[in-house]
């Protein structure tokens, strides 16, 4: 069974890997960001939807 | 999102609107990791027809040109467009300081990162807040600039009161 100091230390390295993941992200090429948010748009229009809520992908091409 | 671009650049070179930049979500990814949204913010300077701001023309414009409304938005080239005329002083400051780059081959501009917190701690919903934080976890920000910025527009208790 892990320490309390093992476990602390293991979330540390989480949340460590989670903020560095996010300075990746944020340092893409704009175009890459604009496909990935389209990505989210895809992800997400069906959730939307099932709650009855108006989203629509945008219809670019992504392959830009 | 280049041919829409584009088509914006158009407006700007006929006169239709004057200075544009990117702005809300698609701004803020532009300096931060990329966030949910569903249109593309344009802030906008219109020319000014009497003594009104009025988006009539444009929309105008954009219907003999094929692109429809969608709600608050127009269709172009499939991204819905949510035109944002500049209607204080800080929204007119971060047009008129906003930054050129380029989308692939297509010049355009967005407004500077410092400008975009400015207008979320103006705004204030919850997401605002949100973005806000992600800014300054993710984007460099200058902050000598950001804090002339806040001074300006009076929202230096606002941003205290956001990092207590």
């Amino acid at each position: 069974m892990a320490t309390p100091e093992q476990v602390k230390a293991a979330i540390a390295k989480l949340v460590a890997a989670k903020r560095d993941r996010r300075r990746r992200l944020a340092a893409l090429p704009y175009p890459e960001k604009v496909r990935a948010v389209v990505q989210l748009q895809r992800m997400t229009v069906p959730i939307l939807k099932g709650r009855n809520k108006r989203a629509r992908v945008w219809e670019i091409d992504t392959r830009e | 999102m280049e041919k829409t671009l584009q088509i914006l650049n158009a407006l700007e070179r006929d006169g239709v609107v004057g200075k544009y930049a990117i702005g809300g979500a698609m701004g803020a990814t532009f300096y931060i990791e990329p966030v949910l949204t569903f249109d593309l913010d344009i802030f906008v300077v219109l020319p000014q027809t009497g003594s009104l701001l009025t988006l009539t023309p444009l929309y105008e414009m954009l219907r003999a040109k094929g692109y429809h409304e969608e709600g608050e938005c127009v269709n172009i080239e499939g991204v819905p467009v949510q035109f944002l005329p500049a209607y204080n002083a800080l929204l007119e400051e971060a047009l008129a300081e906003a930054r050129e780059i380029h989308y692939e081959h297509t010049p355009t501009r967005v407004l500077r990162a410092e400008h975009l917190v400015a207008i979320c701690l103006q705004t204030g919903r919850d997401k605002d807040r949100e973005r806000v934080r992600l800014f300054r976890e993710e984007a460099a920000l200058d902050m000598q600039y950001l804090m002339g910025v806040l001074k300006r527009h009076g929202l230096e208790d606002t941003w205290q009161r956001l990092n207590k």
